[in-house]
């Protein structure tokens, strides 16, 4: 069959929606534990879609269920309308650590894919230079799979199960902790691949990336709470998003908490966002409810509804919102007005062995400011904050911590810190008490406090009355809320938190940001790692990191600003051909597929927004839309990562 | 099938070729275990203190005694008159004592049990027993070739003294030395090639095609045969050069015995990592099921004999215990496949078992509950 017609075929399917994966009442329980709870669900031939949701949600297990790997405990499974078991060789799946042998080079983890796979020799040379070329990895055949980077590991790990060309792929977080630029080549191919007719099923905790599916099923704790396409999901929250700036933010978000009208209010940085019913009265409502409390506002713009806000609607309307608890302060010293530098860095380096993890990093924190440390896995944070703690010597520069640059080991300053670690420190063995006591002894907490503060990170984790539990029985989730009490205890002045909110659920990652700007308000410094690039948009102050350098840095909006050129919104008849067509004209990331549209950056709009439309028109495209919007901060870094390397 | 199997054989292969510091140490680690046990394991001692209380004063008497002494195993320890012989075991001024009675010549002249009284100090087990087995065979070789019945009839030779009468212990130890190394160390390495496999999470992509239970265990255990091989081609080797210890009769039976013995440690290597769960567990797994079991329960250092009910039942399910003959007989005895058919027949039988419970515990070739 060739391509035209196959991807004929796979049009008119997708039409009279036939699906290649029918999923009814899926139950899967270990021992006591329900993890999937009767989901329902079906997937179309050609489609992306998305299975989106925390950790601890059930969407391992029902992709391990899906691709045959493990079996169901009741429910009905029809893969290509078998048995996923006996569809295996028809499917392609993705794990979470991406299943590569690391001490194999890329040629050798490919030929033994195809040898599981029954693929034929003569076809996998074919297929293997094929889809290399595809990921840009012909030239590392020899390179061992545990010498790449994630981005390459997870291409890789891509080839490897595309060279049996399954119909159907499932990839499990497929781009968790893999650096922006590589995610987005990635979401590019499996727009790709969808084009040419593989069905594709992924999860993703990114929802910007789950944008860029064609349907959405949002999952939460072992159940399906929506399903359907990105504008379905919008509609049906019925609310819409009005971004608001003002001097005072605290004190306007606390006037809107008040209003019953108002759905949501978030802060976001240097910006509230606020859910209403309607955008127009909503407005107007804002600004005579400001005039009462005589609050200025600067300014207040309606924006389009985001995927998370539709997440966190649907988790509140099941009652899941966690508490949010003021700390209890027994030190008065609390807020610093003076803005001293906490944190100073200059020239950090990091050498171990021949590699050097980190390299000049310069940075500068000041009481009650959030500075975020952004990047891929790999990309030096962690060591930065281990240096900075003092749990790791560095290899050269200076570094000062509440004032001193010698001795940081000493504990009179340690005292001082607090630091929550991406791998959790707490000891599964002991109990959720046990641990909190632990480090309220470790830290000096006065014995007077200590029963307030526990009781504080247990109302804060919602596990009153569970405090006895076994802390290694805790879902992901929990345990990082239970260890970023525990660090912050001893009101600490500085506090590091290596990824706090990684596989965390997005009502819970508010949570933690609430709790963090609280800490940040009171005049703690607060220097925070994340891979979620729009979690970035609650710093102050941001340094993105690649390969152990800072590469970019300033304040959120400071970064997009500085951006040249603009970034189109374009939405066509053919979204996949329109940006085959483009990627020949312009350099390739400056195109992207998100879902039925392209997001396109153009440095000179004013000359290239009609030369684009007389190219797409000559080709005979319809343009349904095409006009500029914002950039994110993604879109920010991925700019300055490629013009960097031009 | 077989393109499967080798398909999964080469990728081990590659695999293991990888990491310079397991090729090394699968060959260095043995090799290790060799020259210790080969050198530091003695079983028998030499000059052993031993006083004799002759109260028979005959010819006779004193021709035992020289005969006694003759062996060098056992140096006199003077011990005057008539003071009871406990009083120079207890304080360890002599490790056994033998009491020759007044009337022993008219006894043994009569055909009548002598009562030679041996007493030996028994808190070092090990010697105890070789004390008393040279002590009992130097008694009934000097019975015979004094031209006299064996007075007792429990007096019975060691198969040890008898077929290796110089005392030649490197004889006795290397070959078993060559069953316990060749044990371990070829399941340690499969037992960590199949766990790590469920440890970094590789096996999920072997479980999401349709290789059969069947076809990995065989392309796994293939490569690490080939491996194996290798490893007893160094340690024999070596272990010739070294002990000087070379065939007594037929080496066919060793040459068909020693790679069905290697598959079945490849494949007890293979049924540990399949129930272990991460590294150390097949590593604690080996080690303590293998090593010791191989150790203590094949007849390397314990006679088989004396190993009590109902232990003496689980020393039939240890291959070891089956390879130590053949190598003992390849090596000492000499008397091939007549000697020696049974243990092989039995090594074919329990490396079935091994293939069938650890194709058992991956039959579904699906992550468990």
């Amino acid at each position: 069959m060739t391509q035209t017609t196959r991807t004929a075929t796979v049009e008119r399917d997708f039409q009279s929606h036939e699906s290649v994966i029918q999923v009814q009442e899926l139950y899967k329980r270990y021992g006591k534990f329900t993890a999937v709870k009767g989901i329902d669900f079906a997937v179309r031939p050609g489609e992306i879609f998305g299975l989106i949701g925390p950790d601890g949600a059930g969407k391992t297990s029902t992709f391990q269920i899906l691709s045959g790997v493990m079996e169901a405990t009741s429910g009905e499974v029809q893969v290509l309308n078998r048995s996923p078991r006996d569809a295996r060789l028809a499917t392609g799946y993705l794990t979470q650590q991406f299943s590569l042998y690391s001490d194999l080079s890329i040629d050798e983890n490919i030929r033994y894919s195809a040898g599981l796979r029954r693929v034929p020799t003569a076809r996998l040379q074919q297929r293997r230079s094929k889809y290399l070329k595809l990921m840009g990895l012909e030239q590392f055949g020899d390179r061992l799979a545990g010498k790449l980077s994630g981005g390459m590991k997870q291409k890789l790990a891509l080839c490897c199960a595309l060279v049996s060309q399954p119909e159907i792929l499932f990839l499990d977080e497929p781009t968790t902790g893999v650096d922006p630029v590589s995610r987005r080549e990635f979401w590019d191919v499996l727009a790709t691949l969808a084009s040419q007719g593989v069905t594709i099923v992924v999860a993703t905790p990114y929802l910007d990336e789950a944008e860029r599916c064609n349907r959405i099923a949002l999952m939460y704790e072992g159940e399906i709470q929506q399903t359907g396409t990105l504008a379905e999901l919008r509609e049906s929250l019925n609310l819409e998003r009005l971004e608001l700036r003002a001097n005072r933010l605290e004190a306007v978000e606390e006037v809107l908490k008040t209003n019953a009208e108002i759905a949501d209010v978030q802060t976001f940085g240097d910006r509230l966002d606020i859910l209403v019913p309607s955008a127009s009265a909503g407005e107007t409502q804002i600004r005579t409810l400001l005039q009462q409390h005589q609050l200025t506002l600067n300014d207040i713009q309606p924006a389009e509804v985001t995927l998370e806000n539709v997440f966190v609607t649907r988790l509140r309307q099941q009652g899941n919102d966690p508490p949010f608890i003021p700390f209890p302060r027994s030190k008065s010293t609390g807020v610093k007005q003076d803005k001293q530098v906490a944190i100073g860095v200059r020239n950090l380096n990091k050498v171990f062995g021949d590699f050097q993890a980190v390299k000049d990093v310069t940075l500068e924190v000041r009481y009650g400011e959030i500075y975020g440390l952004l990047g891929a896995n790999g990309a030096g944070k962690t060591t930065t904050i281990k240096m900075l703690c003092g749990l790791q010597p560095p290899s050269g520069g200076e570094m000062s911590l509440a004032g001193q640059t010698r001795d940081l080991r000493n504990s009179a300053l340690r005292k001082r810190i607090g630091y929550m670690s991406q791998k959790f420190t707490l000891y599964d063995d002991l109990t959720v008490v046990q641990n909190l006591q632990f480090y309220c002894g470790v830290y000096g907490v006065p014995r007077r406090a200590r029963q307030e503060k526990i009781d504080w990170v247990l109302e804060t984790c919602g596990l009153v009355g569970q405090e006895n539990l076994l802390t290694g029985r805790l879902p992901g989730g929990w345990k990082q809320r239970v260890a970023f009490g525990a660090s912050v205890m001893h009101e600490p002045e500085i506090l590091f938190l290596d990824e706090p909110t990684s596989g965390v659920d997005p009502l819970a990652r508010r949570q933690f940001w609430r709790l963090i700007e609280d800490f940040a308000r009171q005049g703690t410094a607060v220097l925070v790692t994340t891979h979620y690039l729009e979690e970035a948009e609650h710093c102050q102050d941001l340094g993105f990191m690649v390969a152990g350098e800072v590469v970019a840095s300033g304040s959120p909006s400071q970064i997009k600003e500085e951006q040249p050129g603009q970034l189109l919104e374009l939405v066509t008849n053919q979204t996949q051909a329109a940006s085959d067509l483009l990627k020949t004209q312009m350099e390739p990331w400056r195109v992207s597929i998100f879902g039925d549209r392209l997001h396109l950056v153009v440095d000179n709009p004013d000359t290239e927004i009609p030369q684009l439309r007389s190219t797409l028109d000559s080709d005979g495209f319809e343009i349904h839309s095409l006009r500029p919007i914002p950039f994110s901060l993604e879109d920010a870094f991925i700019g300055i990562v490629q013009r960097t390397q031009e | 099938m077989t393109k499967r199997i080798w398909n999964q054989c080469l990728k081990e292969w590659a695999q293991f070729r990888r990491d310079r510091l397991t090729v090394a140490l699968a060959f260095l680690l043995p090799l290790a275990v060799l020259l210790i046990f080969g050198y530091a394991i003695r079983l028998e001692t030499n000059n052993i203190p031993l006083a004799v209380q002759d109260f028979d004063r005959s010819p006779l008497s004193r021709a035992y005694i020289e005969r006694i002494f003759a062996t060098n195993k056992f140096q006199p320890t003077a011990w005057a008159g008539n003071d009871p012989l406990e009083n120079a075991i207890d304080p360890g001024v002599a490790k056994a004592a033998v009491i020759i009675p007044p009337d022993f010549s008219r006894q043994v002249q009569a055909d009548q049990p002598s009562p030679v009284q041996v007493l030996v100090d028994g808190s070092d087990v090990n010697n105890a027993r070789v004390i008393e087995n040279s002590i009992r065979a130097t008694t009934q070789f000097f019975l015979s070739s004094s031209g006299l019945q064996p007075g007792s009839p429990r007096v019975a030779t060691q198969t040890r003294l008898w077929f290796n009468p110089g005392l030649k212990e490197a004889l006795y130890i290397v070959p078993g030395t060559y069953a316990v190394t060749l044990w371990i160390f070829p399941s340690m390495l499969s037992s960590l090639a199949m766990v790590r496999e469920k440890e970094r999470n590789t096996i999920v992509q072997v479980y999401a095609s349709d290789l059969s239970a069947a076809e990995f265990l065989l392309g796994k255990g293939l490569a690490y045969l080939a491996i194996a091989i290798g490893q007893a081609l160094v340690v024999m080797g070596v272990g010739t050069i070294l002990f000087g210890v070379w065939f007594a009769g037929d080496p066919t039976p060793l040459l068909v015995g020693t790679p069905i013995f290697l598959a079945n440690s490849i494949l007890f290597g293979l049924f540990v990592g399949s129930r272990a769960g991460n590294i150390s567990g097949a590593i604690q797994g080996v080690a303590i099921l293998g090593f010791l079991t191989a150790l203590l329960l094949s007849g390397f250092i314990y006679p088989l004999s004396n190993i009590p009910f109902p232990l003496s039942v689980l020393t039939y399910i240890i291959p070891t215990r089956y390879y130590i003959e053949i190598t003992r007989d390849a090596f000492v005895r000499g008397a091939g496949w007549a000697g020696v058919w049974l243990f092989l027949l039995a090594l074919i039988v329990l490396g079935f078992l091994l293939f069938n419970a650890t194709r058992r515990v991956l039959s579904h070739m699906q992550l468990p509950d």
